[in-house]
């Protein structure tokens, strides 16, 4: 009996730290966060890649909606030329909000 | 580019069959395929979380028969540990009883035997004073040739033996 | 294309025609729907034949349907919220129809048809409307202060709104255009190596020499764009969540 004590402790707690983290997998119990899930800097390439789209994208919805109101007001080229500086507004717009403090969701 | 070439009617077929199908993907994905697989998960993890607790209750009833193991063998200790102080005890209080009861019957024996002792004495001693006064008498008859008077020599013997006992 | 023509057609692979006989004619089925009936077939033969077994320990073919599933699920929970869940279905069609699109069109003599812009373009604004209209089902009239940040001074709304909504409508603009960009730029870069090789090829035992180079960097980019179909599909995937998320919860 008092022989068997110190092995028999070993053989719990392992079976004991096994059953907990089989449970914490299958998200029975309250896991410790685990702050790395969160994907990696994205690389240059992809930065690049997403700066040109969101400016990109911006000033195209810009002078699609300044061109439609140009040729239904016949005032080419006020809203055009005013789009275009509010589509640059919205392109950096979009960059910080994608790119800004707080959220970085995935790369390119 | 093909693909910004607006006058093709082939564009404008290709956005129509695009929406067909990926309208019945999604129909079949939504209400067929995805529904299986979620319940052969869900059937799963019912099935990983059962066992596990089936584990964990077994965990948790062999800890207790492990306590309940411990618990009893201190216990039958405790109680083997007081039993054999009381045997021991009890042994002990028969032991000294015994020794009590030997102790008094060897006393009432040497008492015995020491009266006997001083009867033997006494007795010895009253036959040696008779002894002493008829080897005295004969003594002093065949000295002196003559009886004395008979009184004359316990009364002598008497005397010399009690100032001997002195 | 052709290995006899010494020029470079690097844009005639994106090039539409019917398919499948006459009758592929008669109702303009392209090469492209062709593609896209196949995908949608190997999506769903690998919900079918995965979820088939149903076994508590998974062979490959489930684990990878139930990878996928959760991969999504785990995206869309994480993203959303518990109240994404509804898109689930959403979330997995679009990504799994992109994915499959993209990796089928690596396949030589195959067709991309998320090389369309026209094709993108459809998905994202299928996305946008979804978002709107969940967006105004959710927060009725509400929604529209999204277009307002809390705390603007006032004598700033006439460059903010538009902004804010210029910047909204961009996000199908955006969409689209990632996807078919980076698809196109893959292919296109796949065909000029590749005529590249040919016309090193024509010129005779050197050129066989020289070929290896652009034959080695389309091996490379094999590689590349293979990584490129799965990221534009998650990129695509994970932005619909984000768009969702903010429809659902608004600022």
């Amino acid at each position: 009996m008092s022989d068997d004590g110190p092995r028999g402790q070993v053989g719990k707690d392992s079976f004991e730290a096994r059953l907990k983290s089989a449970r914490e997998k299958q998200g029975l119990d309250p896991k410790a966060s685990d702050p790395d899930k969160r994907l990696s800097a994205p690389s240059a390439m992809g930065v690049g890649m997403r700066v040109g789209v969101e400016l990109v994208s911006a000033m195209v919805v810009a002078v699609a909606i300044g061109w439609a109101l140009d040729r239904w007001l016949h005032t080419s080229p006020a809203f055009l030329v005013v789009f275009v500086l509010l589509g640059f507004g919205a392109g950096l717009a979009n960059l910080w909000r994608v790119m800004g403090p707080g959220r970085m969701p995935g790369a390119k | 580019m093909p693909q910004l070439d607006f006058g093709n009617p082939l564009l404008l077929a290709q956005v129509v069959w695009l929406g067909i199908i990926f309208l019945v993907l999604y129909l079949l994905l939504s209400r067929w395929a995805l529904p299986q697989v979620g319940a052969v998960l869900a059937h799963r993890a019912e099935t990983i979380a059962a066992d596990l607790d089936v584990a964990r209750r077994a965990k948790e009833e062999a800890d207790a028969a492990v306590a309940e193991l411990t618990r009893a063998t201190r216990e039958a200790h405790a109680g083997a540990q007081a039993e054999i102080a009381a045997a021991v005890a009890a042994a002990k209080a028969k032991t000294d009883a015994e020794s009590a009861d030997l102790n008094a019957k060897l006393d009432a024996q040497i008492a015995a035997a020491e009266e006997r002792i001083a009867v033997a004495r006494t007795s010895a001693l009253g036959a040696l004073e008779q002894v002493a006064v008829e080897t005295a008498r004969e003594v002093v008859g065949r000295l002196i040739g003559s009886s004395l008077d008979p009184a004359l020599v316990p009364q002598a013997v008497a005397g010399v033996l009690a100032a001997r006992a002195k | 294309m052709a290995a006899g023509e010494p020029s470079i057609d690097a844009l005639g692979q994106f090039k539409l025609h019917t398919t499948l006989g006459p009758i592929g004619a008669s109702v303009n089925f392209t090469q492209s729907n062709l593609l896209m009936v196949i995908a949608s077939g190997l999506i769903l033969a690998l919900l079918y034949y995965g979820a088939r077994p149903r076994a508590i320990v998974p062979g490959r073919l489930q684990a990878a349907a139930e990878l996928s599933y959760d991969f999504i699920y785990n995206m869309v929970s994480e993203q959303i919220g518990h109240e994404g869940r509804k898109f689930f279905p959403f979330v997995f069609t679009l990504f799994f129809f992109i994915l499959f699109g993209n990796l089928l069109g690596l396949l030589p003599f195959s067709f991309t048809y998320t090389s369309h812009i026209a094709v993108t373009a459809a998905l994202a604004i299928l996305v946008i409307v979804l978002v709107t209209v969940v967006a105004l089902a959710i927060h009725g009239l509400h929604f529209f202060s999204y277009f307002w940040p809390s705390g603007a001074p006032i004598a700033l709304a006439p460059i903010i709104v538009p902004v804010e909504i210029i910047s909204y409508l961009s996000r199908p603009v955006s969409l689209s255009i990632r996807l078919f960009a980076n698809m196109v730029a893959g292919h296109v870069m796949f065909e000029v190596f590749a005529t590249f090789m040919v016309m090193m090829a024509g010129a005779g035992v050197i050129g066989y020499a020289g070929a290896i180079g652009p034959l080695a960097l389309n091996v490379i980019l094999m590689g590349f764009e293979l990584l490129v179909a799965g990221l534009q599909a998650y990129v695509f995937a994970v932005l619909t969540c984000i768009y969702l998320h903010d429809a659902v919860h608004l600022h």
